[in-house]
């Protein structure tokens, strides 16, 4: 059964974390550490294939100094966020961003292999 | 060597005479030079192009290249200054759809001009550099990158509002060089037909504008759904065998007109896709022979038959894609 994803009201930018709000007045707190392992562009995917390249990535992203970044909306379905340090590419879907504030894989356990999902 | 007119005292070098650089340094250096200026030119022609909408699909045969020329020309029909590049380079068909078949390119001071189609659209194509259609591109990744970084660096598109990308099927890396060379890109219009393996490629499509930093401005179904238009006796009911084993019914009018229509490859999907993955659904194209014939011929069918159901098809999904354009912040989130 396809869940049903409640709509995202408000996102709080905190120094090493944010928190989420979504419409069914549930909260969540998502760190900038999770959000930019999970980071979907094309550059960071495929490290989190492999346990090595995975843990090299974490390492990576938990060297970055703390910063809030610069949130946009993607039309009505993702968001973006800017870094000053650190990877910016990825578009997160608000299901992403939903699987990470429910602590869940948002890769759903999928390898990523460029230009053949 | 010994013979070159040029030595120069390096900063920092002990005083001696310098020789120039190698042939081969010396080439790199123009490579690298042209490099940069194809960098540059990138970057004024992505100043000078207001809107650039990539169009893929995941799968072929789906009718990219009609829907990229449709909306292409259901723009310029708006009055709108349009562009067409046709990254498609095994398989281009853009040209022949807008009436440019056998055409070839002007080049003026190394810049490319583009030929002019249809209501005045731009095309760019590699359909015009083959010595025949007959003759395959056989290339490897590079020398493709290579050519598509040059049709988009070297190519004097002047102003444009809009510039339509029409890629071969596939997620593959023509995209990715497109997305990587040309800045500001709008976003993506994925195509796709309703039946299940088509769905499938789309969903990839998706998730592959997710890791290219590109937005998708949405999902469009074509060859939705083929109109059956009849007449008979005011008041008749019709009854025409449909796919799938249904009957579909309708009731001749008082001109005695009736119209049925027949879901071919199913219905809806698209829309089921675009819901599933939380993107806009811009709207169903309808099955048309007409663009088949127009097509062959090098008159789109928004070309033929301006007020037509496929033209109005088309100044939809163009609605819709304008309202992605003109939308981003409206999603009623608050960022604190």
């Amino acid at each position: 059964m396809t869940e049903v994803l409640p709509t995202l009201k408000k996102l709080e930018r905190r120094q090493q974390d944010m928190v989420l709000t979504y419409e069914n007045e549930t909260e969540y707190t998502v760190s900038y550490d999770d959000l930019r392992f999970a980071c979907p562009c094309a550059k960071c995917s495929p490290m989190r294939n492999e346990d090595d390249s995975s843990r090299s990535l974490r390492r990576q992203v938990e060297a970055l100094p703390a910063e809030k970044p610069t949130v946009r909306t993607v039309g009505k379905y993702a968001l973006a966020f800017e870094w000053i340090q650190g990877c910016s590419s990825g578009i997160y879907r608000f299901e992403r961003i939903y699987d990470l504030a429910n602590r869940r894989d948002p890769d759903r356990g999928k390898p990523y292999v460029h230009g053949a999902w | 060597m010994a013979d070159s007119p040029v030595s120069i005292n390096p900063p920092g070098g002990n005083g001696q005479g310098f020789e120039g650089p190698s042939p081969q340094e010396q080439k790199q250096m123009e490579q690298a030079f042209a490099q940069m200026k194809r960098k540059m030119s990138m970057e004024e022609i992505g100043r000078k192009i207001k809107h650039k909408i990539m169009v893929l699909s995941g799968k072929g045969g789906v009718g990219k290249s009609t829907v990229s020329t449709g909306l292409a020309l259901s723009l310029a029909q708006q009055g709108h200054a349009v562009g067409i590049l046709d990254i498609d380079i095994t398989g281009p068909n853009v040209p022949k759809m807008m009436g440019l078949d056998g055409r070839r390119l002007h080049v003026e001071n190394k810049r490319i001009h583009p030929a002019q189609g249809h209501l005045g659209v731009k095309v760019i194509s590699m359909a015009f550099l083959l010595e025949d259609e007959d003759t395959p591109v056989v290339w490897r990744g590079p020398i493709k990158l290579g050519a598509i970084q040059q049709f988009i660096g070297d190519v004097e598109w002047g102003e444009l509002d809009y510039l339509v990308i029409d890629f071969p099927p596939g997620t593959s890396d023509e995209p990715l060089t497109v997305a990587q060379s040309l800045p500001d890109i709008d976003g993506m219009v994925i195509v796709t037909t309703p039946q299940q393996v088509a769905l499938l490629d789309s969903r990839k499509s998706i998730t592959f504008s997710e890791s290219l930093k590109v937005p998708v401005l949405g999902v469009v179904e074509n060859m939705s759904g083929f109109t059956v238009n009849g007449n008979a006796a005011p008041g008749t009911q019709v009854s025409i065998a449909g796919p799938g084993g249904k009957t579909l019914s309708a009731t001749a009018d008082d001109q005695g007109d009736f119209s049925v229509t027949l879901d071919i490859f199913k219905e809806g999907g698209g829309k089921d896709t675009a819901e599933e993955f939380g993107v806009p659904f811009l709207g169903a194209l309808p099955f048309d022979p007409g663009f088949v014939r127009g097509g062959d011929d090098g008159v789109h069918r928004i070309v033929s038959e301006p007020d037509g159901p496929s033209a109005l098809a088309f100044a939809k999904v163009v609605a819709a894609i304008q309202d992605q354009l003109s939308d981003g912040a409206d999603s009623g989130l608050e960022i604190i």
